[in-house]
C-alpha cells in the first residue's frame, strides 16, 4: 500500500490538513472525502467537463488531477457560489432566468467555467464564451440558453460591480 | 376497425389562461444550481459498499471458468459474484415484452456482446472494487462473432443464442391499404436504400442504483434513476426475488435519460444481488465505460429498402418499407421501436397505403432499448429522403411536392393507413411560417455567391411528424399473441391541500431534466386560482405513488396535465361545495379565483382557501352531509384516446394520436474535399398544440435539434469486423459541443389537440425526430453540383467525401 | 474508471527527478500536466507504480530566448505558451498549432513538453515541433543531451528517452523573419478533438518570390509525426505553382502510412494528407507574401 500524501488544501475557503492516497482523484476527494457532491463525474477522460472546478482560479478537470498534487492549492467548487443564507451568485441567477439548465448534471461544470471566464474577462465576446465553454458537454439544452445565461451573467455582474456586499469570487479566502 | 371520434375540446380555443402558456420559472432549478441535485451518485446510506463490474472484452465467448480467489482475498473486498453465483440471490431479468431467451445481468456460461458483465464486486470503495476486478481470471473460449446483421440472417450463420433456430428473432410483413394496387397504378416508383446507424442516448449521468436488503424483514429498498418505479415495480420485485409488497423504490434526480433509463434493470439486478450476498447496502453506479458498452438502451440500427409510389402529377400513393434492424444480443423491448414508427410512417402526407416488412436480427452487440425518437427518427429520415428524391426525379419543387400532399387542416382527425389517428394539425401554416422565417432569398443568394468562390452552402427542408403520448400497444401489436398485451399507460398525481390551505403535489414520475414540478404547479395554479410558486411538489416512491408510466414518447406534459387537472378539479369542486354550504348559497353560484371562494356577482361574500381547507379538515359537522374530511385526491389519468388493434392487424388501432409537427430549415456549409459539414444556422417552426410553458418547450426542441445534429454528423456505435467495440468512451462516441451548434431560431404555431387537457401535445422528441433528416437534406442541397446524396447517417467527413467521389465516378 | 495504486514522488530539482527515474525505470512515469497520462491511468491503460511529479521543479517553468532559439521548460503550460509574445512573434506555427489542441481548461494544465514526450502520432504539437526543426533537451544520469525532433518520436506513444532521462525543455530555432509564412491546418471530428489529419507548413520566399525554405510536417497519418523531405526539396528554388502544390500534396500522401480507426480509415487520412498539405502550403505562401504572422 503506497504511502499516503499529506496535503494542506483550501476548498471553498475552508482549510484542510489531510492524508490522501496518491491515486485519489480530486473529484472523488471533493465528493467523498469532503462530502461536496456538487462536482459531478461524467466521463473520467477529461472530455465532458462535468467535473470542472477552479484550482488556483483556473478551470480544471478534477477527474484528471490527483488530490495529492494539490498541497497548498486553493479549490473552488459550485458549493462556493451561493451563500448559506440562500443568496445565489449572479451566475446562479442568470442561468435559471434564461433556462440554461434542464437535468442539471453538467451545470456545476458550466457554472465554474463561466466563473473563470467572467473573472478574467468580465465582458467577453461571443467567441470567447464559446471557447471557454467548448470543453463542457451538455446533452439536454443544446447550449443556446447556456450562452444566453453567460451573457446575462456578465451583464448582471457589470451592473452590480463595486457593490461591497456582493462577493465577487476571487479564488482567495474571503 | 376503429372509428374516429371527434374529440370534444375541453376548453374553447379562445380560452385565456392565467398560467398555462406562460414561461413560469422552473421549480426544479434551485437544487440543481447549488450542487444539491440528489443524483444517485450523491446518495449515501450507512454501511454502503461500492460495486464494480468486470466485463467481457470479447463479443462472443463461452465462459470456461472464472477464478475469483485473488479478488475475494483483497483487503476491502466484501463479495464477488459470478453470474452463476448471483442466481442464488436474484432472478434473470424480467422480459419486458417477449424475451425469447433468459437474460442475466451478469452473464452465465456465455457472453454475447463486448462489455457484457461477467462478474461483480462489492468493496469499501470503487477503487478497491476495480482492483478486485483486475484480479479476476476468466478463461474464455472464443466463439465466432455475429457482427453484420445481413450476414446474421443467413442460414449458415453462427447463432447468438443456440436455443433459437435463427438470428432472426422476429419477422413480420404487414400491408395496410392496397399497397400492391397503388404500386401497380403508380406512374413513378422512387426506390432508395438508406442506412441509419446505431446510436445511444449517452446522458452525462450514467445509470445507477443503491440496493439495500434487510434479510430480517426480507425488505428491499432501492434508490435509483429508473423511470418505472411506479409503473412496473412488481417486475423489479420478481427480478430481485422479493415479494411485491416488500419492495420500496425511491426515485433519485436523473441527470438526463433520453429514453435510456426506462428500465435499467441490469444495474438494479447487480446491486440487488450484491446487497443480498453481503447483507449491506450496495451502490452500483455505472462509469462511462459501463454505460456506453452495456447500458441496454441504444437506438435503432437499420437498413431500409424503401419505395414511394406516385402518380404522374406528384400525388403520393403508397409507401413500401423493407427493414433489417440489428437488435444486438437481446430483445428486451421487442419490436417497440417499430410499433412506434407505425404511428406516423406516412408522415404529414396523404399516402394511403403502406407495406411494413421488418426483420429484427440478433447480433453480438449491446441490445436496443429506446432512444429519443424511439424508431420514428429513422422513419422520418427514410420518408423525407424518398420525398426529396421524388421531387428531383419528377422535376418538381420539393416544397410544392410536400404542400400538394399535405393532409389538409379540415381533414383532422385523420386516420393514417396503419390505423393510428392524427388529432389535429395545420401543416401548410407551419410550412409557410418556416419559409418566411428562414429568409430563403438571402440564403439562396449566399449560396450562389459562395459557389462562385468554390464553397458549398446548402439549405435543407424537412416537414415531419412528432407523435406524442404513446399507448403500450405499440410495444406488442406486431405479435398476434403477445405475452403481455398491456394497454395502460397512465399517469397519477396526488394533490394534497392541508388544513391551512397549502398545496402539495406528489407525482409518480421521476425528474429527467424535463420540468414536471413546474408543469404541475402551473396546472394546479390555473385550476385553484393560486400562484405556481406557492405549490410544493414532491416525488412519490413505489409504495406511495399510483401507477405512472413517467416520461417517454413525449407524453409527460399531456399526462401530467390530465392527472393534475383531474385531481385539482375534484378538490376544487369539493371546496366549492364546502364553501357554498358555509356561505349558505348554492354551489353553482360559487367560483374559485385568486385563492378564494366567492359568490358570483357578490365579491364581498367570499372565503379564503385557507378557511375552506380548515373547515374541510376539521369541521365535519359543519360541512355537507356525506362529505369526507380532508382534501386529498389522487387522480390516475389514462391515455385520452386509444383503441385496440384489429385481430388481423390490418388496423393497429389508435395508439399515438396527439400529433405534433414541425418544419425545419437548416443551413449548412459542406467542404467537399475534407467532408467537414458546418451547420451555419437553423430555423424551425414547431406545432405542439397549446404551449404549456414556451421557454420549456423551446429548451426541449433546441436540445433535441442538437442531438439531431449529433445523429446527422457524428454519433455512432462502431464495431470492428471482429466484433470489438471501437467507440467505448466519449473520445470515440462523439457528442456535439457548443462549437458544433449554430444559432437556432424557433417559432411556434399552436394547433390544439381536441383530445387532451388544454389542448397540449408533446414536444420532447421533436428536435431529434426531425433534425437528422433536415440536415441530410441540407447536405444534399450543398452537394447538388456534384450530384451526391445522403443515404446514411451519420454523415461523417469520410462518408461525405466518399459520397462526392462516388457521385463523380457515377457521372463519368 | 479509477487508477491503479501508485507511489507518489514530488522532487524539488531535476537531479532528484532523474535519480528517481533511474531508480524506478520503466515502472515510473513523469507527471507534468497529466491531461493525457491521468486519462490513461483512469482506464488502467497505463499502470505506473510510481509517479514522479515534476511540477514543483522551479527551473522547469521558464520560457525564454536562448540565442537564436526559444527555450520552453517542461512545466510551461500549453496555454501560457500559445499566448506568450515570444512564441507568437517567433514561433507562429507553434502558437497556431497549440491553439487547436483540445480546450482551454486542458491547455491550462497540459504542458508543451509533456505533449511532445507523450508522442501521440495524431497530436498537433509533435508535428509542429518537427516542422520547426525543434530539439528536446534531455537530462539523465549521464548528463544532458539534445535530441532532434525527428529522432525523438520513434513510434506511437513512444519516444527515444532512456528510462532515467527527463525531457526538461524544448529548444526551437526562431522562424526566420521576413517573407515567411506558417500555417497549421487540421481536420478533426469536432473542434478540439485530435486531428484526423493535421499539417504544419512553413514557407519562406526570397526576393524573386522563389521558395527559399519549405517545411511540411503531418500528424495523424503514420506511426509518428512525419516530415515530407522530398516534397520540401522539390519546392526549393522555384515558384509555388499549382503544379508544385499538387506534387507536394501527392508526395505527402505517399509518405503517409495511416491506420484505420473509428475517426477515419487509412484511405481517408491519406486523402486528407493530400488536401491539407496543399491548403497549408497555400496559406503559408499567402502569409509569406503578406509578411503576415499566423493568427494565434
Amino acid at each position: 500500500m503506497p504511502e499516503k500524501i499529506r496535503i494542506t488544501i483550501t476548498v471553498n475557503d475552508v482549510l484542510h490538513d489531510v492524508l490522501v492516497e496518491p491515486r485519489m482523484l480530486l473529484v472523488d476527494f471533493l465528493r467523498e472525502s469532503l462530502e461536496l457532491p456538487g462536482t459531478h463525474v461524467g466521463c473520467e477522460q477529461g472530455v465532458c467537463g462535468a467535473c470542472t472546478v477552479l484550482v488556483d482560479g483556473g478551470a480544471t478537470r478534477s477527474c484528471l488531477v490527483f488530490a495529492a498534487q494539490l498541497d497548498g492549492a486553493t479549490v473552488r467548487t459550485v458549493e462556493s457560489l451561493a451563500s448559506p443564507d440562500g443568496t445565489l451568485h449572479p451566475i446562479q441567477r442568470a442561468f435559471p432566468e434564461n433556462h440554461g439548465l434542464q437535468c442539471g448534471f453538467c451545470t456545476p461544470g458550466m457554472l465554474m467555467a463561466t466563473c473563470e471566464l467572467l473573472e478574467h474577462s468580465p465582458a467577453p465576446e461571443p467567441g470567447e464564451v464559446t471557447e471557454a465553454l467548448g470543453g463542457n458537454l451538455c446533452r439536454c439544452t443544446g447550449y443556446q440558453n447556456i450562452l444566453r445565461s453567460v451573457g446575462a451573467a456578465s451583464r448582471m455582474l457589470a451592473a452590480e460591480a463595486g457593490t461591497p456586499t456582493l462577493p465577487v469570487s476571487t479564488g482567495a479566502s474571503a | 376497425m376503429s372509428t374516429i371520434e371527434r374529440g370534444t375540446p375541453t376548453d374553447a380555443p379562445e380560452t385565456v389562461y392565467r398560467w398555462i402558456g406562460k414561461s413560469v420559472p422552473r421549480k426544479e432549478d434551485p437544487k440543481l444550481l447549488t450542487g444539491r441535485g440528489g443524483y444517485v451518485g450523491d446518495l449515501t446510506v450507512p454501511g454502503m459498499l461500492h460495486a464494480a463490474v468486470l466485463r467481457s472484452p470479447h463479443p462472443h465467448a463461452r465462459i470456461r471458468s472464472i477464478d475469483t480467489t485473488a479478488a475475494r482475498a483483497l483487503p476491502g473486498v466484501v463479495a464477488v459474484l459470478t453470474g452463476a453465483e448471483a442466481l442464488a440471490h436474484v432472478n434473470p431479468m424480467t422480459a419486458f415484452c417477449a424475451e425469447p431467451v433468459p437474460q442475466h445481468a451478469i452473464a452465465v456460461d456465455q457472453v454475447r456482446y463486448p462489455g457484457e458483465a461477467v462478474a461483480a464486486v462489492a468493496a469499501r470503495d470503487r477503487y478497491i472494487a476495480e482492483d478486485a476486478c483486475a484480479l479476476i481470471e476468466v478463461d474464455y473460449e472464443l466463439l465466432p462473432p455475429v457482427v453484420d446483421p445481413v450476414e446474421a440472417m443467413d442460414e449458415g450463420a453462427a447463432l447468438v443464442h443456440d436455443t433459437l433456430d435463427s438470428n432472426v428473432v422476429f419477422h413480420r410483413c404487414l400491408d395496410f391499404g392496397d399497397v400492391t394496387g397503388d404500386f401497380a397504378r403508380a406512374h413513378r416508383v422512387i426506390r432508395r436504400g438508406v442506412r441509419w446507424h446505431r446510436m445511444g442516448a449517452q446522458p452525462i449521468e450514467t445509470a445507477g442504483a443503491i440496493c439495500s436488503y434487510d434479510p430480517f424483514d426480507r425488505f428491499m429498498t432501492v434508490w435509483s434513476n429508473t423511470n418505472f418505479h411506479n409503473f412496473l415495480p412488481w417486475s423489479y420485485a420478481g427480478m430481485l426475488g422479493v415479494p411485491n409488497n416488500r419492495l420500496r423504490m425511491i426515485p433519485a434526480t436523473v441527470g438526463g435519460s433520453f429514453g435510456s433509463k426506462h428500465l435499467i434493470n441490469k444495474v438494479i439486478n447487480i446491486a440487488g444481488a450484491l446487497t443480498k450476498a453481503t447483507g449491506r447496502p450496495v451502490k452500483f453506479l455505472e462509469d462511462r465505460l459501463d454505460n456506453i458498452a452495456a447500458n441496454d438502451n441504444v437506438g435503432c440500427d437499420r437498413l431500409y429498402d424503401a419505395a414511394l409510389a406516385l402518380s404522374e402529377d406528384g400525388e403520393m400513393l403508397g409507401l413500401s418499407l423493407k427493414i433489417i434492424d440489428d437488435y444486438g444480443a437481446y430483445f428486451q423491448f421487442a419490436h417497440g421501436q417499430h410499433g412506434n414508427a407505425l404511428s406516423q410512417p406516412t408522415g404529414p402526407y396523404r399516402i394511403r397505403s403502406l407495406r411494413y416488412d421488418v426483420s429484427c436480427v440478433l447480433t453480438n452487440k449491446v441490445q436496443q432499448g429506446f432512444f429519443r425518437g424511439a424508431g420514428a427518427d429513422p422513419g422520418n429520415f427514410v420518408l423525407e429522403r424518398l420525398v426529396d428524391a421524388a421531387a428531383e426525379e419528377l422535376g418538381m419543387d420539393r416544397v410544392e411536392l410536400r404542400r400538394r400532399n399535405f393532409i389538409a387542416p379540415e381533414q383532422f382527425p385523420y386516420k393514417v393507413p396503419t390505423g393510428n389517428v392524427y388529432d389535429s394539425g395545420n401543416y401548410p401554416a407551419v410550412l409557410d411560417r418556416a419559409l418566411a422565417l428562414a429568409d430563403l432569398e438571402h440564403w439562396r443568394a449566399e449560396q450562389e455567391r459562395l459557389r462562385a468562390e468554390g464553397r458549398y452552402l446548402g439549405i435543407g427542408l424537412a416537414t415531419c411528424q412528432e407523435r406524442s403520448g404513446y399507448n403500450a400497444s405499440e410495444w406488442w401489436f406486431l405479435y398476434d399473441q403477445p405475452p403481455l398485451g398491456a394497454t395502460s399507460t397512465p399517469e397519477s398525481v396526488k394533490v394534497d391541500i392541508d388544513a391551512t390551505g397549502n398545496v402539495r403535489v406528489e407525482i409518480g414520475c421521476p425528474l429527467w431534466g424535463n420540468s414536471p414540478e413546474t408543469v404541475v404547479s402551473q396546472v394546479v395554479a390555473e385550476e385553484l386560482g393560486i400562484d405556481p410558486a406557492d405549490v410544493a411538489v414532491g416525488y412519490a416512491d413505489s409504495t406511495t405513488g399510483a401507477v405512472s408510466a413517467g416520461p417517454g414518447g413525449s407524453r409527460l406534459t399531456i399526462m401530467l396535465s390530465g392527472a393534475t387537472r383531474g385531481a385539482a378539479t375534484t378538490l376544487r369542486e369539493k371546496m366549492i361545495r364546502i364553501a357554498a354550504h358555509a356561505m349558505e348559497i348554492d354551489a353553482s353560484d360559487v367560483e374559485c379565483a385568486d385563492g378564494a371562494f366567492r359568490a358570483r356577482g357578490a365579491p364581498g361574500t367570499s372565503m379564503s382557501m385557507a378557511d375552506v381547507a380548515m373547515r374541510a379538515h376539521l369541521f365535519m359537522h359543519d360541512n355537507p352531509a356525506g362529505e369526507s374530511s380532508g382534501l386529498v385526491e389522487t387522480h390516475t389519468y389514462d391515455h385520452p384516446y386509444s383503441t385496440p388493434p384489429s385481430a388481423d392487424r390490418t388496423d393497429m388501432g389508435v395508439f399515438y394520436p396527439m400529433m405534433s409537427h414541425a418544419c425545419h430549415i437548416p443551413i449548412v456549409e459542406v467542404d467537399p474535399e475534407t467532408g467537414v459539414v458546418t451547420v451555419v444556422k437553423y430555423y424551425a417552426v414547431n406545432d405542439c398544440g397549446t404551449l404549456m410553458n414556451p421557454a420549456l418547450v423551446e429548451g426541449q426542441v433546441v436540445g433535441g435539434i442538437v442531438q439531431g445534429i449529433g445523429a446527422a454528423l457524428m454519433e455512432e456505435y462502431r464495431y470492428g469486423e471482429d466484433g470489438t467495440l471501437d467507440t467505448p468512451t466519449f473520445r470515440e462516441y462523439l457528442l456535439p459541443s457548443v462549437h458544433e451548434v449554430p444559432e437556432i431560431v424557433l417559432e411556434h404555431v399552436q394547433t390544439p389537440s381536441p383530445f387532451t387537457e388544454y389542448g397540449v401535445k408533446g414536444a420532447g422528441e421533436g428536435g431529434r425526430l426531425i433534425a437528422p433528416t433536415a440536415i441530410a437534406s441540407a447536405i444534399d442541397d450543398a452537394l447538388k453540383p456534384f450530384g451526391a446524396r445522403v443515404e446514411e447517417l451519420p454523415m461523417t467527413p469520410e462518408r461525405v467525401v466518399a459520397a462526392v467521389q462516388s457521385a463523380r465516378e457515377a457521372r463519368r | 474508471m479509477k487508477p491503479a495504486a501508485f507511489a507518489y514522488l514530488a522532487p524539488r530539482g531535476v537531479e532528484e527527478a532523474v535519480d528517481q527515474l533511474a531508480t524506478h525505470g520503466a515502472e515510473a512515469r513523469v507527471l507534468a500536466g497529466g491531461q493525457s497520462l491521468v486519462r490513461l491511468m483512469n482506464t488502467r491503460m497505463a499502470t505506473p507504480s510510481v509517479l514522479v511529479d515534476i511540477n514543483r521543479i522551479a527551473e522547469l517553468d521558464q520560457l525564454d530566448s536562448d540565442g537564436d532559439a526559444i527555450r520552453i521548460g517542461a512545466t510551461v503550460r500549453q496555454r501560457g505558451c500559445e499566448l506568450a509574445r515570444l512564441v507568437r512573434d517567433h514561433l507562429p506555427l507553434l502558437a497556431e498549432a497549440g491553439a487547436q489542441v483540445a480546450h482551454t481548461a486542458i491547455r491550462q494544465r497540459g504542458t508543451v513538453v509533456g505533449s511532445i514526450a507523450f508522442a501521440d502520432p495524431s497530436a498537433e504539437l509533435p508535428a509542429a515541433l518537427l516542422a520547426l526543426d525543434g530539439q528536446v533537451v534531455v537530462r539523465g544520469q549521464r548528463g544532458e543531451r539534445l535530441i532532434d525532433a525527428e529522432d525523438f518520436f520513434v513510434g506511437p506513444f513512444a519516444n527515444s528517452l532512456e528510462p532515467d532521462e527527463l525531457a526538461i525543455a524544448l529548444r526551437i530555432p526562431r522562424t526566420p523573419a521576413g517573407r515567411t509564412g506558417s500555417a497549421f491546418l487540421e481536420v478533426s471530428r469536432r473542434q478540439g478533438d485530435l486531428p484526423v489529419c493535421g499539417v504544419g507548413a512553413i514557407v519562406q520566399l526570397d526576393g524573386n518570390d522563389a521558395v527559399a525554405l519549405a517545411r511540411i510536417a503531418l500528424c495523424g497519418v503514420h506511426q509518428r509525426p512525419i516530415r515530407v523531405h522530398d516534397a520540401e526539396a522539390a519546392l526549393l528554388g522555384g515558384e509555388l505553382t499549382d503544379e508544385q502544390l499538387e506534387q507536394a500534396a501527392h508526395l505527402a500522401a505517399t509518405a503517409a502510412d495511416p491506420i484505420d480507426d473509428c475517426h477515419g480509415s487509412a484511405n481517408f487520412r491519406r486523402h486528407l494528407a493530400r488536401v491539407l498539405t496543399r491548403r497549408a502550403l497555400l496559406t503559408a505562401l499567402d502569409r509569406a507574401r503578406r509578411e503576415d504572422r499566423a493568427d494565434a
